[in-house]
């Protein structure tokens, strides 16, 4: 052949990722505008010829001479399309191969001088021989492999099916493309020397693709094993039960199922409930022991067998006994202890009669709980009780679903099962600090558990048959009725526990508390007596509270200290008198004045009622010259900020009677001031406080610093009742204040009181405010009418 | 399996030879053969005709050429360059005959073989 017909200059399109092979067909989509105008001008030429080089990285878009192999392959363009404007798929077919000798020009394609580099024909002989039938063994394993371990193809037939008949190039080039090398090795074989060179680099290539996939297919096969080892346990296990059943011995799964049905059959089950339980068994007994739903239903066998439809315990009924217990574990709670031992003899006349449900209000520490203890012990019933406080989720008391994973039965549920009666005291404690969210609302499913109407069914969500708690006694006990939702309020009868006077606490520290210190100590009555002096001290000193929990640390701290001094080797008895106490617990916490001396014009001593008792707080008022309208601080609601207007508003109105210049209210404004200024404070009652503090104030007499008030004030000056008349009455004493203006109308609370409180404080009940006004203001008294009446 | 499917499709079939094959009919008549092959578009003047053994072979380039100035293709299916045939036919050919002509885009191809 002349030598410039071996070389041509052809467009040239830089293939990405892959190499064309002579004599493979290879189909390619076309989108670089510059390989698309390549492709254009190969198909206006009479040969349609082109060239196809490997671009060295698949990232670079426009690729320069750096970027492309310099050997290619010169291919023709068999088909052509165009699937859309930008886009054209051709159907190449590669001739042979060429070095790129030039790139002549780069726009708008890249036309290349080329020249065939056509592979030497190398004698070979035995090597290309060799090489050529270990390739295609090879070839044929690595294909058995792909397709999932059959037997490998003949290789004379799989060099057949290839298109191999006499060129070891081609099936070379071709197992190249079968099984997706990358591009460098792909690039390698295109470049390779000699025949014998393309063979071996090939026959390496197909080795490590061989190792690969055979990898890849044990790692499958692993995973298969792994599987089958099980279901040879499962039919392990199926031959086993076979054995066991001709061998005449029951599995376990069976003897389980025929304990649970004796015990059906033996417990005495309402008819509902055995029909209930016996389709549960009969499914149990169809379920293999392994299922998780076998598990579950004997956990709910084994609850409706618990749970006492029927058992009951026989009540006390001897109302005699009751009354001692009752007595025996608390101090007075008249009311309470009354409330019992008419229902024991309710019970008595009718044994069906409905439980009552109480539900105990009052400060912490005043012996709730325990009451409640106390009342299951005197009437001989089983106790139980949980605490409702931050409870926010219905399905505590109520219970899952059984179709949920884990569900339990409600805790009312567990509770009566623990009880093993069904006719327990439940204790529900703090009933008023029930949460609520979006899981639910408990106090709503309260409503239905403390309903006697309700409740003789009550169906819980996991149990899901209708237990009776009707027999139940329910008592919840609260320290505010406030969060109490009405509807449940409604459903319990409320007795009130309210604080103990110091009276009532020494009793108590008597009778229950400096024994039971005295015993967790193992101290004797003898070897530690506390005298009244003594014990009072510790009361008034060391203690503020409605409750008895701080009384009981208190003398705890006290029998420990002189448990110790035994221990250092003590033996006589000790005498712990007031000093004493104050030896042993420091310097007091709490002064007995607590009253102030001294009262400024302004100032008037009001009664408050807290959650943990009484307190007694003090109204401050000052005028503010050149000042404007009233200031009310001390963080007061809106109900108080409303009765402190009414009361200026009285004052102002009654400027004349008082003796004061109205003058006074137009010049200055006034600041009202009710301490501690940090605790929030609302209601009414402190209107008499609060017209007293102005009135004082605008007169410029001050009031009596040994006075205590309280009392709702209308506008035309009518002192109205109001609650807590012994909290703020036995408030008052603890401060040291013996005098008390009440409402008249709380005049009948007076009886709630302890006798010496009643006989040690003087009482006086206003009708109107000038009552409260000429009691309380000495300076006042002459101007107005007096109607006083002690009590 | 799926490599065999997608290698052993028709368009990724190997060829024997970077040639193409256009189809041949060939009738016969006692010593006389007559092949027609479809070989639309291209000139005489490209084809060549050998004859070794009992086999005839005709091969050849089909070039392409504008039929319309400005045209550009949108899509091909005729295939373009290098075409190769081999017919077998029966007996010695070292002694045959043969004449070709162009008609109708079909190359008849006469071969006589002397008796």
């Amino acid at each position: 052949m002349p030598e410039q017909e071996n070389f041509q200059s052809l467009p040239l399109v830089p293939l990405k990722n892959s190499v064309l092979f002579p004599n493979l067909l290879m189909p390619l989509s076309v989108g670089r505008p510059a390989s698309l105008a390549a492709v254009e001008a190969a198909l206006a030429t009479e040969e349609k010829e082109i060239v196809i080089v490997a671009q060295r990285e698949s990232g670079v878009d426009s690729p320069g001479p750096k970027d492309l192999y310099t050997i290619g392959t010169k291919a023709v363009i068999r088909k052509m399309s165009r699937p859309s404007e930008d886009l054209v798929e051709v159907l190449v077919l590669g001739v042979e191969r060429v070095i790129i000798l030039k790139l002549e020009e780069a726009e708008p394609f890249i036309r290349a001088r080329v020249r065939p580099l056509p592979m030497p024909q190398d004698a070979g002989g035995a090597e290309l021989e060799a090489l050529t039938r270990a390739l295609l063994e090879l070839g044929a394993k690595a294909i058995s492999v792909t397709q999932g371990g059959q037997p490998p193809q003949n290789p004379v037939e799989l060099g057949k099916l290839l298109g191999f008949t006499d060129e070891p190039l081609r099936l070379v080039y071709m197992l190249a493309s079968m099984f997706s090398l990358d591009l460098a090795k792909e690039q390698e074989l295109l470049e390779a020397p000699t025949r014998v060179e393309a063979l071996r680099l090939m026959h390496g290539y197909l080795s490590h693709e061989l190792q690969v996939l055979e990898l890849r297919n044990k790692i499958a096969t692993d995973a298969r094993t792994e599987m089958s080892k099980e279901q040879r346990e499962y039919l392990l296990r199926q031959q086993m039960r076979a054995i066991q059943q001709e061998l005449g011995e029951k599995n376990s799964d069976q003897a389980d199922v025929e304990m649970l049905r004796e015990q059906i059959e033996k417990a005495d089950l309402p008819p509902d409930v055995l029909k209930e339980a016996n389709r549960e068994l009969q499914r149990l007994e169809r379920m293999p022991q392994g299922q998780p739903e076998h598990q579950v239903i004997r956990t709910y066998l084994e609850l409706i067998l618990e749970l006492p439809w029927n058992k009951r315990t026989e009540d006390n009924l001897d109302l005699a006994r009751a009354r001692q217990v009752l007595d025996e574990d608390h101090y007075n709670l008249k009311e309470v202890k009354e409330r019992i031992l008419e229902h024991l003899s309710v019970l008595k006349l009718n044994p069906e009669a409905k439980a009552p449900i109480l539900c105990f209000v009052g400060p912490p520490g005043v012996g709730k709980t325990s009451l409640g203890q106390s009342i299951a012990r005197a009437i001989g019933r089983k106790f139980e009780r949980m605490s409702l406080g931050g409870m926010h989720d219905e399905a505590e008391l109520r219970g899952h679903r059984r179709t949920y994973i884990g569900a339990l039965p409600g805790r009312l549920i567990q509770a009566v099962r623990r009880a093993g009666a069904n006719n327990p005291v439940l204790m529900l404690d703090e009933v008023d600090k029930l949460g609520r969210d979006f899981r639910g609302d408990p106090a709503a499913a309260l409503l239905e558990i403390l309903d006697p109407e309700q409740n003789k069914t009550f169906r819980d969500n996991y149990l899901d048959l209708p237990f009776d708690l009707s027999k139940c006694l329910f008592i919840t006990t609260a320290n505010t009725l406030d969060t109490i939702p009405r509807p449940l309020l409604d459903r319990m009868e409320i007795l009130r526990l309210s604080g103990y006077s110091e009276e009532e606490k020494v009793h108590i520290a008597r009778r229950y508390l400096i024994p039971r210190q005295l015993k967790q100590t193992g101290l004797t009555a003898e070897q530690c007596r506390i005298t009244d002096d003594g014990l009072r001290k510790l009361i008034t000193g060391y203690t503020r509270e409605a409750g008895l929990r701080r009384i009981e640390q208190a003398i705890g701290r006290v029998a420990r200290k002189v448990t110790l001094k035994f221990a250092e080797g003590n033996t006589t008895a000790v005498v712990i008198d007031a000093g004493a106490v104050v030896e042993m617990l420091g310097p007091e916490s709490f002064y007995q004045e607590e009253a102030r001396k001294e009262m400024v014009p302004g100032v008037a001593t009001g009664l408050a009622w807290t959650e943990a008792g009484g307190d007694v707080l003090y109204i401050e008022a000052t005028l503010l010259p050149d000042g404007k309208g009233m200031t009310l601080t001390g963080q007061l609601g809106e109900v108080m900020q409303e009765s402190a207007k009414t009361a200026q508003s009285y004052v102002w109105s009654h400027a004349d009677s008082l003796g004061i210049d109205p003058e006074l209210f137009k010049s200055s404004g006034v600041h009202v001031h009710v301490p501690a200024g940090a605790i929030p404070k609302d209601g009414p009652s402190a209107g008499v406080t609060m017209t007293t503090a102005l009135a004082s104030l605008y007169s410029g007499n001050p009031a009596r610093s040994d006075t205590a008030m309280t009392g709702e004030v209308t506008l035309t000056g009518l002192v109205l009742p109001i609650g807590g008349v012994k909290e703020k009455v036995l408030a008052a004493r603890r401060a040291g204040i013996n005098r008390v203006i009440l409402p008249k109308a709380n005049q009948k609370d007076l009886r709630d009181l302890p006798e010496p409180v009643r006989k040690e404080t003087e009482f006086i009940f206003a009708e109107r405010v000038e009552d409260v006004l000429a009691a309380v203001i000495p300076g006042l008294a002459e101007r107005l009418t007096i109607t006083r009446k002690v009590a | 399996m799926k490599i065999w499917s997608i290698y052993l499709s028709p368009e990724r079939r190997p060829e024997t030879s970077n040639a193409w094959r256009p189809p041949v009919d060939v009738y016969r008549k006692g010593a006389s053969w007559l092949l027609k092959f479809d070989l639309a578009g291209v000139r005489p003047a490209d084809v060549r005709i050998r004859l070794a053994g009992s086999r005839v072979t005709v091969s050849g380039v089909r070039r392409d050429w504008i039929v319309d100035q400005g045209y550009s293709y949108h899509s091909m299916e005729i295939m373009y360059n290098r075409f190769e045939r081999t017919v077998e036919l029966s007996g010695d050919l070292s002694n045959a005959e043969y004449s070709f002509e162009a008609r109708d885009g079909l190359l008849l191809v006469r071969v006589d073989i002397a008796q």
